[in-house]
């Protein structure tokens, strides 16, 4: 915490469209591993821990023993439906190492649904091959309801009738990500931008979400490797310090069947107070931003609860160009993000919020001190990070 | 009637909603020690800890607090039932508790937050136990 810490290296596997892998997702896994390893300088040998998100496949185990890891100190997982965890594992991280229970950790998620279970299709937490379903999903499941598109859908359809927000505003997350996406070589949207025709023509998936209101399912893994701020300024590519993160969960936050209060919400109304206030700097001191898109429509629900803009002037502010790069008051998304990069379950996220530090984005915000990356929305508990300059 | 999501997947019966799915009634579990209402079901009350719950029987009528129109296929058993409706009611009695079901009798265009609903139930035997499931569905009132 404060610039105890550190990232030290990114690194990813070449991303791939659902089924496009040649390698395993345990060899993607360890490629991008490898490559966050190699980008700070450092040998495997010195990597002391592993944390992930939601990831029972590559393990701790498995991983130790391929990438020979002699001695692993710290492990960790976050818990959550998803992407929310995106943040709060670099978090995790950050207080292991200021905690001295590790020297350098390695944060990454590694995620190929073309040889999983896909998470836009039915099945997932359940066995789709029964007739019924139990717990909770009991009342949601047998209405239809089972997709993270569709349950999105009716989270952001309450928002938008409550603030006025349109498929104006809709559009500019998406806009913006494919944008941003022309940019970048590793993206996989690269070469396929979309106007507003192709945003107003593309099919319904659940209303108001069209196809490029949603994120992808692809192949890949991304990863970061995290020390202390002193070890790491002495590394190849220098020091990119955590100022600050967070984690938040309201009372009965996240309960299933939208019964939870208040209704709707991203999850990050008490996770901008805290990272604000633990960083010292406020919303307006941030330049740049990097928002995990599930969907658009909680991209802009999470924008206004870290505090950027009240929900109800969203749609003046999103719709006059403000999350475009270059000349946008807070550019989001700059590699593309999830929509137009890939959907790494959100952690190219991390390693955009990195670059952008150092620098090194396809769609560079020219000195920029801060950089945010905010993790999964809809999901709890929410997560977030800030990245400084050294 | 015909079920709305004719062969799709069906509630599994538990102690927790055996009322909820079964009676006909729009029944939400009640803690007995301080009368919080639970839905969904929860093994304790959040609001003083106690293990005990009734049923709270409530007019089936209320107002769609939100919704989707859901048009892409996620599983074979669903995609001849596109496009299909997904209302979230919040009910009259318990503003509150909101219950996630279809909204029958009615156009995928005409759905919109606030429209007032009324509870019907379609029936359909249960596959595993053979007791007669009641789910609660909803139609403009």
């Amino acid at each position: 915490m404060q610039r105890r810490t550190a990232v030290a290296g990114v690194g990813e596997s070449e991303f791939f469209k659902r089924g496009g892998a040649s390698e395993t997702e345990f060899q993607l896994a360890c490629k991008a591993i490898r490559r966050a390893v190699e980008d700070a300088g450092l040998k495997l040998s010195d990597v002391d821990g592993i944390v992930s998100y939601m990831d029972a496949r590559n393990n701790p185990v498995r991983l130790s023993a391929a990438l020979g890891l002699s001695r692993i100190e710290f492990t960790g997982q976050t818990f959550g439906g998803g992407g929310n965890g995106a943040a709060s594992a670099v978090m995790i991280a950050d207080a292991a190492i200021s905690a001295g229970y590790a020297e350098t950790i390695v944060v990454f998620r590694a995620l190929a649904q073309g040889q999983f279970g896909r998470f836009g299709q039915a099945g997932f937490g359940y066995s789709a091959g029964r007739n019924v379903v139990p717990g909770p999903q009991a009342f949601t499941v047998p209405y239809g309801l089972v997709t993270a598109a569709q349950i999105n859908a009716v989270q952001t359809v309450r928002f938008m009738h409550e603030h006025a927000v349109t498929q104006d505003s809709l559009f500019e997350v998406a806009f913006v990500a494919y944008d941003n996406a022309q940019r970048n070589p590793r993206a996989l949207r690269r070469g396929s931008p979309i106007t507003r025709e192709d945003y107003d023509e593309s099919r319904w998936i659940a209303e108001p979400f069209h196809l490029f209101d949603c994120c992808p399912e692809n192949d890949g893994a991304s990863a970061i490797v995290v020390t202390t701020v002193e070890r790491a300024r002495d590394l190849a590519k220098g020091a990119v310090p955590i100022l600050a993160a967070a984690q938040g969960l309201e009372h009965r936050g996240g309960v299933d069947g939208f019964n939870e209060a208040p209704f709707p919400t991203a999850h990050f109304r008490h996770v901008g107070e805290s990272l604000w206030s633990r960083a010292g700097v406020s919303p307006k001191d941030v330049p740049v931003a990097q928002f995990y898109e599930n969907f658009t429509g909680p991209v802009l629900m999470a924008i206004s609860e870290m505090g950027f803009c009240p929900p109800d002037d969203l749609e003046k502010w999103v719709t006059a160009g403000s999350l475009r790069w270059p000349n946008g008051e807070l550019p989001i998304n700059t590699s593309g993000g999830n929509l137009g990069e890939a959907y790494i379950h959100g952690f190219g996220l991390v390693n955009e919020a990195v670059r952008q530090i150092r620098g090194e984005s396809t769609s560079q915000v020219e000195g920029a001190e801060l950089s945010l990356m905010v993790a999964g929305p809809g999901y709890a508990p929410g997560s977030a990070v800030l990245f400084c300059r050294d | 009637m015909t079920r709305y999501l004719d062969g799709w997947m069906l509630p599994a019966l538990d102690e927790a909603n055996r009322e909820f799915f079964t009676s006909g009634k729009i029944v939400v579990r009640e803690c007995r020690g301080c009368q919080t209402i639970q839905h969904p079901p929860e093994d304790l009350c959040y609001r003083c800890g106690g293990y005990e719950f009734g049923g709270r029987e409530v007019a089936g009528t209320g107002t769609i607090y939100s919704h989707t129109v859901i048009r892409h296929p996620v599983h074979p058993k669903l995609s001849e039932r596109l496009p299909y409706t997904v209302v979230l009611v919040s009910l009259d009695e318990l503003p509150d508790v909101r219950i996630t079901g279809n909204l029958l009798e009615a156009a995928p265009e005409d759905v919109r937050v606030g429209l007032a609903v009324r509870a019907v139930w379609e029936e359909i035997p249960d596959p595993e136990t053979g007791d007669v499931l009641r789910l609660p569905q909803w139609v403009p009132a």
